[in-house]
């Protein structure tokens, strides 16, 4: 059986000491914390962490999260960037797990195996004191073994769990039982980071430049664009690469774009869904081939990386000759080189003007 | 009646045994955590990644159920809406599977699936439902938001969609316009719950045009607008943080609102239809009807006059099978199976 200290009958100071000396030894400390019991290891020991892993049976891989005691700790071990500053500064410690790319400093089992980890700063000053006086980050893990009870009191966990992983853990924190609250909100800050389009890669040469003062407006820039390409239907893939800002407009110019297609659905945003397709109605009498083509319209916004378009079957796509609308085009820059040779790309970039409705649009050749 | 459901419309890969409208077992990949590289918030859209997986979900709901695929009556498959390249390899498996156990297939909208993911059962036939058609439905997710009036099982006419973004697309898009990480849905909820929701009056939208249209793009712009003139430069983080609850608060208000007040003007719309009988049960189903103000705002304005179903499971609220087995249960009754010699066509457009 683990030793079980009651948190009111000694001194913080001496629990910490004892926690921290069990931390050191490479043992598991179960800890209160403001959402429910928690299980801890030092995350720099890999002796610790495979024990933590042999208790947790059955995770199958799911990565642990880690409690640091400040924002100062966390960039020692993740790269913090603004979004991840911002939540820092603003609403921790509190009930929240920060993902972040991680820097490789924690032990093998810590971090995902996509090389990103989640950070807590609990909102209960023993978990951050312990933290403070290890001088490392420990695991912010729930103390349940895998699948079972949300642990509010130390019986729930040990009620439920092997007398083999009762003896995993070394020292058991009790602080009675702790009132039912939701484990803490994860939120990985690791998607949509700001784009800074490499200088040199590309060459756009702008060929055409528009105020535009409402969403029509910029739906009929749509329709003329496709108007003045629409010849190399059945030639080459025709893509329209946008770049531009929430509420810019991107999906406004594409429902001018499918307009002219006689594209019959209504189109809207495809951020969730990532791709939507639609057949194209209409083509022009230069159009030879008897299959029609197919209007593919995109949104990259919820993709991390380039490779996952590619998983989609986007260059076969555009081998076969069709039209594209590509809402965050600068975010998958990179595979434009593999399919120039396939397409014209034109550049579509959209930025908010003075007036509130108000959009100042340049429309750009592209070369790789 | 034993079914195998199979729902691979987007992200999740999901498979789930049902009885009847019992749901024995639900997994969803996200949930089991098969391999590290799939994990995280945002999981993977590649087609690989529902191929890897879907046998071993397969074998777990089986398990969990304590069946073998010889022993169900039915398969049942997604056809639509969703992504065209996922979709394809939940119906490519359940055509394999069918012809390897000679079963019959039952092809289900997944619209259809999330209306009865709020008149499902869990294993042991709970809760009880009672209903009577006209239903009408909210549902509210990432990639949809409509509401749906449900003349019977299998008779759908949509009153009301968005023109534009999807009210769960909103709440992602204000979470990243105020720098609080991804998914925005749950932090936003968190973060609100000490926020000032009148702080920042903002439009409801399409209010002026009683009709039931939806539109979430003017207000995901309004946020924006608002967000540049509130927020500057190394602002002390203690004003920041307040300023974003309250701007989450209001938000996530003014969106409530909208929804309630659709639902209202469609309520209003369907009572003066000629022969249409009263509505007298509301559903709200989909992943924000997971948000807990959502549904308290939704109960306050409606269960005074109709009675309210949605999921009891928080697992029913996202893309699982499990609703997919019990639409395609009620599919089954009315001998709605497919029949065609031709193989199933994925539909990632399809509509109600």
């Amino acid at each position: 059986m683990p030793k079980i200290i009651k948190i009111s009958d000694i001194t913080t100071e001496e629990i910490i000491k004892e926690a921290v000396n069990t931390l050191k030894e490479g043992g598991l400390i179960v800890f209160p914390t403001e959402t429910m019991y928690g299980i801890g290891a030092d995350a720099t020991n890999q002796k610790a962490i495979d024990k933590l892993l042999e208790y947790k049976t059955r995770r199958e891989g799911k990565p642990l999260s880690i409690a640091v005691d400040t924002i100062e700790m966390a960039e020692k071990y993740v790269e913090v960037n603004n979004i991840a500053k911002n939540l820092y500064s603003s609403f921790l410690p509190g009930p929240l797990t920060v993902v972040s790319k991680s820097l490789g400093k924690v032990a093998k089992g810590v971090e995902s195996e996509i090389g990103t980890l989640g950070v807590r700063i609990p909102d209960y000053s023993l978990v951050t004191d312990i933290v403070k006086s290890l001088g490392k980050p420990i695991t912010a893990t729930s103390a349940n073994a895998s699948y079972k009870k949300r642990p509010y009191a130390v019986e729930d966990i040990l009620n439920n769990i092997s007398t083999k992983q009762q003896n995993l853990i070394d020292l058991i924190l009790d602080a009675g039982t702790l009132p039912k609250r939701e484990p803490s909100t994860v939120v990985d800050t690791t998607l949509n980071q700001e784009v800074v389009l490499r200088q040199g890669n590309i060459k756009l040469t702008p060929v055409l430049e528009r105020v535009t003062n409402s969403g029509e407006e910029t739906q009929a820039l749509g329709i003329e664009l496709l108007n003045k390409y629409k010849h190399y239907l059945g030639y080459k893939s025709i893509i329209f690469a946008l770049e531009g800002d929430l509420g810019a407009g991107k999906t406004e110019m594409t429902k001018g774009i499918a307009r002219v297609l006689g594209v019959k659905d209504a189109i809207n945003s495809p951020t969730f869904i990532i791709e939507k397709e639609y057949a194209i109605e209409t083509v022009p009498d230069s159009y030879l081939s008897e299959k029609k083509p197919t209007f593919y319209h995109i949104d990259t916004w919820r993709i991390f990386e380039t490779e996952e378009l590619e998983q989609l079957g986007f260059l076969k796509q555009v081998s076969l000759g069709n039209v594209f609308s590509i809402e965050w085009a600068d975010k998958i820059i990179d595979l434009f080189n593999k399919i120039s040779e396939d397409s014209i790309i034109i550049w579509i970039k959209i930025e908010h003007g003075k007036e509130e409705n108000q959009r100042l649009i340049t429309v750009s050749d592209y070369k790789a | 009646m034993k079914i195998l459901a199979i729902d691979t419309s987007f992200d999740e890969t999901s498979v789930a045994i049902t009885h009847d409208d019992c749901i024995i077992a639900n997994k969803i990949s996200s949930e089991i955590e098969i391999h590290k590289k799939w994990g995280g918030v945002v999981p993977s859209i590649a087609r690989r990644m529902h191929e890897e997986k879907i046998d071993f979900v397969i074998q777990e709901a089986l398990n969990q159920a304590k069946l073998k695929l010889e022993d169900l009556d039915y398969f049942a498959v997604t056809y639509g809406p969703g992504l065209a390249i996922a979709l394809e390899v939940g119906i490519q498996k359940i055509e394999k599977l069918a012809k390897e156990y000679n079963k019959k297939i039952i092809i289900v909208n997944h619209m259809e699936g999330h209306i009865y993911s709020a008149l499902s059962k869990n294993s042991k036939g709970n809760p009880k439902i009672e209903y009577e058609f006209p239903i009408l439905a909210l549902l509210v997710s990432g990639g949809h938001t409509e509401l749906v009036l449900m003349k019977d099982h299998g008779s759908y006419e949509i009153i009301g969609r968005t023109l534009d973004d999807a009210v769960g697309e909103a709440f992602d898009k204000v979470g990243r316009m105020l720098e609080i990480g991804y998914p925005g849905g749950p932090m936003i909820e968190e973060i609100a719950k000490t926020g000032d929701e009148n702080a920042y009056p903002l439009p409801i939208p399409m209010t002026k045009t009683r009709n039931t249209e939806m539109s979430y793009s003017g207000l995901k712009t309004a946020i924006l607008y608002l967000t540049r003139k509130v927020f500057t430069e190394n602002m002390d983080p203690k004003i920041k943080a307040k300023i974003t609850r309250d701007i989450a608060a209001s938000f996530q208000k003014t969106a409530i609102d909208s929804l309630i007040l659709k639902t209202t003007i469609a309520l209003d719309k369907i009572s003066k239809t000629d022969n249409m009988p009263a509505v007298k049960d509301l559903i709200l189903a989909g992943g924000v009807a997971a948000n807990n103000l959502l549904r308290k705002r939704f109960r306050l304005a409606f269960s005074k006059k109709y009675r309210i179903h949605y999921p009891t499971d928080k697992k029913l609220f996202c893309d699982n099978a499990g609703m997919i087995g019990v639409a395609a249960y009620h599919n089954a009754l009315r001998g709605n199976f497919y029949t065609k010699e031709n193989p199933i066509q994925r539909e990632p457009n399809l509509s109600l």
